[in-house]
């Protein structure tokens, strides 16, 4: 039983650690969503922030500085979504690839010069004061910096979208702008909001992934992480407390995938590979009794979109 | 308009036909990946600035990122069609339609990188880094402690096996009971699954690890990390890992492709299957990390200068596969070693 | 007669009108391209020129163009269609590679069988192949709630491991030597090409599947139930319409599409299965169909556009050694600039009106 346990705990830090920085553009696009807006193109955010994380890194020596300047780098490109779609009422789909590939081409173009080179990591917070807290310490501390922020996310996005009539008022923008209009808001200002906030997640995870985890930068490193984040948002039912679920499960399931060949299970690694995106499916199906009457929880803003056509 | 596109278009080919006149060779490359992927592609064009650097008369361009499908055969094409005289398509699956470009442009000469079929215009060229994959293989076993390697490997194509096995050899001619375990990430490019793969390999015991996916930096970095050792391959990578970098197989094409396309203005071409190997500089050793120990350096570079003198054969029989067959009891052909379908005794793990 | 004048008068400025939008976006794509160049140090105009040429400046341009608007065209239907109930799907990759599997297991099965058996037989079987792939996400959808857009994302991945999985094992070719492939296409099975180019008959299929794509779902009794259904599914229950049913069909329908574009990519372009035939037709496709605003018309010229747009790309690399993200950059601004201009001018129309 204690063997058990333990496998799951080393599963979860496994999991956690490689889908980190997934699970930070989750939670961006998941407030996103909920203010009936979805973008696409945080893959491209994603791709933008981790180069900007690793060329400011270079420069400045500082990963702390890479990170802040990644994650505004997602921010501004999430700008052009915002204009596209609440300045100009474009389709929002088209809208968010337009972003995916200027963020995928112009991270490639400008990451040219990095591509190769060292850059300062995070400490380990073994060795800082976080390692010496009683009982959380040993736990917290073989993760690194931006695991923990982007774990910090869950409880505040959680919260506030939830508790406070901050949050009501952001819901009622993406379930209907007649309802938030009735209670005197401006729900394009939500949007707005929400639209930039997800830039910035989305740029917090892709400088997370490339100053924190890999501490390098190759073209199209994210490999898209960033538009399955955007599914991943509808295995979480758009709410930000089940996005953490939703993100370990594909991080465990690509660990798995790993594990499996080196335990030398006799299965073809290209069909274990198929691991990540089964799992999300048949958590789905399974979860599917719960969801038959309420539609799965999808904001009903947004369905409008997607029945809209461009 | 169409007068304006057309007095354009006229200009800019008989810019290019004048060029021509100035008999400039033109030679030109077909990446698969970006050219800065510090990787496979990062190597051959290094060998093309090589070139550039050392001819006088040959003029170059690249195309990157060409993914190995419809796309090349457009590309190669758009590059014979504006007065490309050499092209060199650099990535195995480039193979069958430079093939079909060669049949129908017979005045083009395609020098294709690791290809096993020819044609009247249509050579190969390659090296055996498996040759220094098995010093690394040395090294690593006279370095590990806990007789586990491990491997990180992204696709099991015969020039991925060869790595592999010859890893796996090298290092079992110096420590017999040294296992080496494989994963593969089914990816020639995935910074996540790779450093993933390298902890896995580590959680189950491996203290040096080796790769084969098109940047070393990822599994390198994560070594590091975990302070076990590394070896690596395609590059350079020691500035990544200062403590566990052991060493390093690295390709070095450009002498290479300066012979060829010598030969190819020189009219001494013919169509064959070019090898380079260590004693032709074609691939070579990187230089050891510092922490690697003098009595490991001079034993594997005592085993290389044999390699080089034709003393030792990497591939020398027996040669075993995983289920204890003896497949080859005298040495490998190396036809059969270019086309290798299987993993030798001591590797753990099954081809996918 | 005053008012005969005034209402050809008025035709005439209304025509005008359509193609403002039209000439604002070309003129704003060109400076922004010129500006692109400009900052990189390369001749300005003189590059674009070259660009242009490269996707439509002569024969083989043209001709290559149009290869790629094909398979385009197909996926981007595969993507229409689904819209036209309200769904969104990004199945348009792994319904691909799911006929190319099925049509190259009917040619490895019937490897010897006559040209006029095995060519259609592989045909139906790649159609088979893409409606089945199609059909997942509409079961997973109808009867389990799954919603489409991340079960056709997911199945995507799973299809290209499928492919990789069949190559790198049981269909790889042995003769390939390693290489993972399937064996090649006898030529039965290999479609025919058109005019000395590698346009195949892949393309006119495309071309009249798209006309009566759009008369189905203009003219059609079927059509106006998928209407109905999606503007009022109440109304569209009411009259007996199923909406389960009809996702099922539209999946189905559109997968079958996408998967005839993979058979033929596979059949004729690259004479056998292999991992990454579909390149980025899925999420092209996508892209083109939403761009089109799912009318099957439309989706035929911006498909060609967005094949020439594509194969234009090599002439960055090939005249100014612009790396290859350059031909990205410039398509994604080429997409923001027909989104801003169409909304924009939509808003002006309505408005106006």
């Amino acid at each position: 039983m204690e063997m058990l346990w333990t496998e799951l705990g080393i599963m979860f830090v496994i999991a956690l650690r490689s889908a980190s920085p997934l699970l930070a553009v989750v939670i961006g696009e998941t407030l996103t969503q909920r203010a009936g807006v979805i973008n696409l193109g945080v893959e491209g955010q994603m791709l933008l922030g981790a180069l900007t994380g690793v060329a400011v890194t270079f420069h400045t020596a500082s990963p702390v500085m890479g990170l802040l300047a990644g994650c505004m780098a997602g921010l501004s490109l999430s700008l052009l979504h915002a204009w596209l779609v609440l300045g100009f009422k474009a389709n929002q789909i088209a809208s968010g690839i337009a972003v995916l590939m200027l963020g995928s081409g112009i991270s490639a173009f400008y990451g040219i010069p990095y591509v190769g080179q060292r850059i300062e990591r995070f400490e380990s917070l073994k060795t800082s004061w976080l390692a010496d807290i009683p009982l959380l310490g040993p736990v917290v501390s073989p993760f690194s910096p931006t695991v923990l922020i982007t774990v910090l996310l869950i409880p505040v996005a959680g919260v506030l979208l939830y508790r406070t009539r901050w949050g009501l008022r952001w819901r009622a923008a993406g379930e209907s702008p007649e309802i938030s209009r009735n209670l005197g808001e401006n729900p394009r200002r939500y949007q707005l909001i929400a639209i930039c906030l997800g830039g910035l997640l989305s740029g917090f995870g892709g400088a997370a992934l490339s100053v924190d985890y890999t501490a390098n930068w190759v073209e199209g490193m994210t490999n898209g992480q960033g538009l399955l984040a955007v599914g991943l948002v509808i295995v979480a039912r758009w709410n930000p407390w089940l996005t953490l679920p939703a993100a370990l499960l594909f991080g465990a399931a690509q660990a798995m995938n790993l594990r499996l060949q080196s335990w030398g299970v006799d299965i073809s690694s290209y069909l274990l590979a198929t691991l990540p995106y089964v799992l999300p499916l048949a958590v789905m199906a399974l979860s599917y009794r719960s969801l038959r009457h309420t539609g799965g929880g999808m904001p009903e803003g947004l369905k409008a979109v997607f029945a809209r056509s461009a | 308009m169409k007068n304006l596109k057309t007095l354009f278009l006229f200009t800019t080919l008989s810019m290019t036909a004048l060029s021509d006149a100035l008999a400039d060779t033109r030679v030109g490359f077909v990446y698969v990946g970006p050219r800065t992927d510090f990787g496979y592609n990062y190597a051959q064009d290094q060998g093309r600035q090589y070139l550039d650097e050392h001819m006088d008369n040959v003029s170059t361009l690249y195309f990157e990122n060409v993914p190995e499908n419809a796309e090349v055969q457009r590309v190669m094409e758009r590059m014979i069609r504006n007065g490309v005289d050499i092209i060199f398509p650099t990535s195995y699956g480039y193979l069958d339609p430079a093939l079909d470009l060669a049949r129908r442009y017979p005045d083009t000469t395609f020098v294709h990188s690791g290809g096993l079929k020819t044609a009247d215009n249509l050579s190969t060229y390659f090296a055996d880094i498996d040759q220094a994959m098995y010093l690394t293989g040395m090294t690593a076993g006279l370095m590990t402690e806990t007789d586990r390697l491990g491997f990180i490997a992204a696709h099991p194509i015969p020039q991925v096996l060869r790595n592999i096995n010859a890893f796996a050899r090298g290092a079992q001619s110096v420590n017999p009971d040294v296992t080496t375990s494989v994963i593969w990430t089914a990816q020639w490019s995935n910074p996540t699954a790779e450093s993933e793969a390298a902890n896995t390999l580590i959680d189950n015991g491996a203290d040096v690890l080796a790769g084969h996916v098109d940047s070393p930096i990822n599994y390198t970095q994560t070594a590091e990390q975990r302070g076990v050792y590394a070896v690596g391959y395609h590059a350079d990578a020691s500035k990544f890992a200062p403590q566990g970098w052991l060493v390093g197989a690295e390709w070095n094409w450009g002498p290479m492709m300066v012979d060829i396309v010598t030969s190819i203005q020189d009219g001494t071409w013919e169509p064959t299957h070019l090898r380079g190997n260590l004693t032709t500089g074609a691939t070579q050793l990187t230089e050891f990390g510092d922490n690697a120990p003098e009595e490991v350096r001079e034993r594997v570079l005592q085993a290389r200068d044999e390699i080089m003198a034709g003393d030792l054969h990497i591939w020398h029989g027996p040669v075993v596969d995983q289920t204890g067959n003896e497949l080859y009891s005298d040495e490998m052909p190396m036809e059969a070693v270019e086309s290798m379908d299987f993993l030798v005794q001591g590797v753990q793990g099954r081809l996918p | 007669m005053p008012s005969a004048i005034h209402s050809r008068a008025s035709r005439l400025t209304a025509r005008l009108r359509t193609l403002l939008p039209l000439a604002l976006i070309v003129v704003l794509f060109v400076l922004a391209c010129l500006a692109f160049f400009m900052i990189n140090d390369r001749a300005p105009l003189s590059l674009f020129m070259q660009m242009v040429a490269g996707g439509f400046g002569d024969f083989y341009s043209l001709s290559e163009s149009l290869v790629q608007a094909g398979p385009i065209m197909l996926t981007a239907m595969a993507v229409a269609l689904p819209a036209r109930l309200g769904l969104i799907s990004v199945g348009g990759e792994g319904q691909m590679y799911a006929g190319a599997v099925l049509g190259t297991g009917v040619v490895l099965l019937g490897f010897d069988w006559p040209g006029f058996l095995l060519m259609p037989l592989m045909l139906l079987g790649g159609m088979l192949g893409g409606a089945l792939y199609g059909l997942m996400p509409a079961l997973l959808k109808t009867r389990l709630g799954i919603n489409e857009t991340i079960a056709t994302l997911l199945l995507n991945y799973i299809a290209l491991l499928l492919v990789s999985f069949l190559v790198h094992g049981p269909w790889r070719n042995p003769a390939s030597l390693g290489w993972p492939a399937t064996i090649e296409f006898p030529s039965g099975a290999v479609l025919p090409t058109l005019w000395a180019s590698r346009m195949h008959v892949g393309l006119i299929l495309a071309v009249c599947i798209a006309f009566a794509m759009h008369w189905l779902v203009t003219h059609s009794r079927w059509g106006l139930a998928l209407h109905v259904l999606r503007s009022n599914p109440r109304a569209g229950a009411t009259a007996g319409l199923s909406h389960t049913t009809n996702v099922v069909l539209v999946l189905c329908l559109g997968g079958l599409l996408a998967g005839l574009a993979g058979i033929a990519e596979a059949s004729v372009i690259h004479g056998r299965l292999q991992a990454g035939i579909a390149g980025t037709y899925g999420l092209t496709g996508f892209l083109v169909a939403w761009l089109a605003g799912q009318h099957f018309l439309r989706i035929i010229p911006i498909s060609v556009l967005m094949g020439g747009l594509l194969a234009s790309a090599d002439t960055l690399q090939l005249f100014a050694q612009l790396p290859a993200a350059s031909a990205v950059i410039l398509q994604a601004t080429l997409f923001a600039i027909v989104l801003a201009v169409n909304a924009h001018w939509s808003k002006h129309q309505r408005r106006s009106t």
